[in-house]
């Protein structure tokens, strides 16, 4: 049995899932309910995610917290080193930088400071992604950023069933998970299977096979990789293409086993040009895989600049499908 | 007088080990500075005392050597754990600034001035939820007072009603920079109560009084659910760390308050729960040396 529903839907019923079955599962953030100390209509989060949670949960489990992200996130971080199960939000993967002490030195060590013995089963969710006019502070994508911190898992999901498993699994998982949501896919629709299973960390997903080329793309990217995808085939080159759905821990054998038929790889990501996650693919490739490779590995981010905001200066700014062809059709006349 | 006599020994024994994680250090058996918080013994013992692990928690600064033996901590492996030895707390994984011990309700203590701070709302919110009656400590220094985290987490206790206790330290220098230079000369407690929190100061010289303020506020915070501050006064006796020369500083001279605590209790008392803890200072540093240093394992 499965059911056709968003990624907004996914991650809602995933929430209610989960802390229907555990108690200890608290959820806290930035008007995550919404209307604190008002008396209208509760908000259920600025992308409904946490829509009816509070209603079902109560408040004292769905938690609207002042706009303090250093505050909340280290009181995650305490509560998960206490025995509670947080899943903390914030708003925007860009205000990470208001908080950030409490990832890379709090989050991030207190399972190795402790030799192991302290569990961390936070999950911080966050969005990420360019495309809808937010701006340079409301648009970025920095699990790249994240996934270099050790001691952080990070996770980016592009569609309703691997959102709604990956958080099942984030919040299972001993280490503390950072999952980015792309705020244009939250509309995206999909199939999710009853009992909405859990997805492994850590583990890639063949999104279609090919034998010509391969290409990795993250969350939004997908969506311009498989139309890419598509016009190659009319045109007879077939690509196959991978989902790596965990950023860190990295699936580089899923990588490497592709390449190993393709022999090509192109990686779309909108993260940073600069040291990002493409960088990190492309070196587990030259590494792990040189024997296999019949052309140079390449990659297509946007340029190292922070997003800029005009429609059209936007749209440039972001990979897009017409450039993944073009892109391809270079590497394929390489040869 | 049992109280006093309690806080007395848990003191010089917290004083014993300082000074002979100081000789160790001097012996370069330590693998970095230390930070030793002599001095501040009669306000962490009380309010520690006034707590029980693992219901209640506590964090602290880079100096909490002493904040870990008053919650209870085993002294050897404490002892271990800063000097790098394989039977340290974390195995030498973490070391003087980051040490751990929850089961005994010492949540951590940490390297981020001020970080520690969000940490004990978790463990407030964590003892809010399980409804056991049970509190979080803060513990940070006057150099943190001016940091965002603190003020952050201030407000955020009283908009959740948390049962958390903030402890600020005001040994009145953060490093080499007065505190009242760093606060523009604003008076940390009074700054407090504007948050609107309950606000109560603590004279760390004064034994008697910092039993009396640690009970009265730990049980304010507990039955009300709700958060509150001390401001306690004491005084840096050991530098911003060990062997500092601190220059900065025109005199060194500072009144010592377990030298304080004595004369109240009297003499010949004291002297014989001082050569009690000496001894069991001494044994806790000796075998934690004899541990041998932490080996790590081949890389993979």
């Amino acid at each position: 049995m499965s059911e056709k529903m968003t990624i907004a839907k996914a991650l809602n019923a995933a929430h209610h899932q989960i802390m229907n079955d555990d108690p200890r599962v608290i959820v806290m953030g930035e008007d995550i309910v919404g209307g604190a100390g008002l008396s209208g209509k509760e908000l259920g989060g600025v992308f409904g995610v946490t829509a009816g949670l509070a209603e079902q949960f109560g408040k004292s489990r769905v938690i609207d917290t002042p706009i303090s992200e250093t505050a909340f996130v280290g009181m995650g971080v305490g509560a998960a080193m206490t025995g509670l199960k947080p899943i903390v939000e914030i708003m925007f993967c860009d205000f990470i930088g208001v908080c950030f002490d409490q990832i890379l030195n709090q989050a991030a060590k207190a399972r190795f400071l402790s030799n192991d013995t302290i569990d961390m089963p936070l999950v911080i969710r966050t969005t990420m992604g360019a495309g809808d006019g937010s701006g340079a502070m409301h648009s970025q994508s920095l699990h790249g950023l994240l996934a270099s911190v050790p001691g952080l898992n990070v996770v980016c999901p592009s569609t309703p069933a691997d959102a709604a498993g990956l958080l099942k699994s984030a919040l299972m998982s001993p280490t503390p998970v950072i999952m980015l949501e792309h705020k244009g896919l939250y509309g995206a629709v999909g199939e999710v299977d009853s009992g909405l299973p859990a997805v492994p960390l850590g583990k890639g997903r063949i999104v279609r096979e090919g034998h010509d080329i391969t290409i990795v793309a993250v969350a939004q990217m997908m969506e311009q990789a498989e139309k890419a995808a598509s016009l190659l085939l009319e045109r007879g080159t077939s690509v196959e293409l991978i989902d790596p759905r965990t950023i860190h821990p990295f699936d580089a054998d899923l990588v490497l086993t592709s390449l190993e038929k393709t022999r090509k790889l192109l990686v779309v990501d909108e993260g940073s040009e600069f040291g990002g996650f493409a960088d990190r693919v492309i070196a587990a490739v030259a590494t792990g895989g040189f024997q296999y490779l019949r052309a140079a590995p390449q990659k297509l981010t946007p340029p190292h600049t922070p997003v800029p905001y005009g429609r059209q200066l936007e749209e440039v700014w972001l990979p897009n499908s017409d450039e993944i062809v073009k892109k391809i059709d270079e590497m394929m006349y390489d040869e | 007088m049992q109280n006093l006599l309690d806080l007395y020994t848990k003191a010089s024994f917290i004083r014993a080990f300082e000074l002979h994680i100081a000789v160790a250090a001097e012996a370069g058996h330590v693998p970095g500075l230390v930070h030793l918080c002599c001095g501040a013994e009669l306000v962490e013992v009380a309010i520690c005392s006034a707590l029980k692990g693992p219901k209640d928690q506590v964090t602290g600064s880079h100096r909490s050597h002493g904040l870990a033996l008053a919650m209870g901590a085993d002294p050897t492996a404490v002892a271990a754990e800063i000097l790098g030895r394989k039977g340290g707390l974390s195995k030498a994984r973490g070391g003087t600034q980051h040490l751990m011990a929850p089961q005994k309700g010492f949540l951590a203590s940490n390297g981020i001035v001020g970080g520690q701070v969000p940490l004990a709302a978790g463990a407030a919110l964590t003892a809010k939820m399980l409804g056991a009656g049970g509190m979080a400590v803060a513990f940070f220094g006057d150099g943190a007072a001016n940091q965002g985290a603190v003020f952050e987490t201030m407000n955020l206790a009283l908009s959740l009603e948390l049962p958390l206790l903030f402890v600020l330290e005001n040994n009145g220098l953060g490093q080499s920079t007065s505190a009242a230079y760093a606060s523009g000369g604003v008076d940390l407690l009074s700054r407090a109560k504007g948050f609107g929190l309950k606000a109560a100061s603590m004279n760390g010289y004064d034994g008697k009084a910092c039993l009396t303020v640690a009970q009265d506020i730990t049980e304010y915070v507990r039955s009300n659910c709700s958060p509150a501050f001390i401001e306690a006064s004491v005084p840096r006796l050991s530098g911003h760390y060990f062997g500092e020369k601190a220059d900065y500083l025109a005199h060194h001279a500072a009144e010592d308050p377990i030298e304080d605590l004595e004369e109240i209790i009297g003499a010949e008392i004291c002297a014989r729960l001082k050569a009690e803890a000496e001894t069991a200072a001494h044994d806790a540093v000796t075998n934690a040396l004899n541990m041998g240093e932490a080996v790590a394992e081949a890389r993979p």
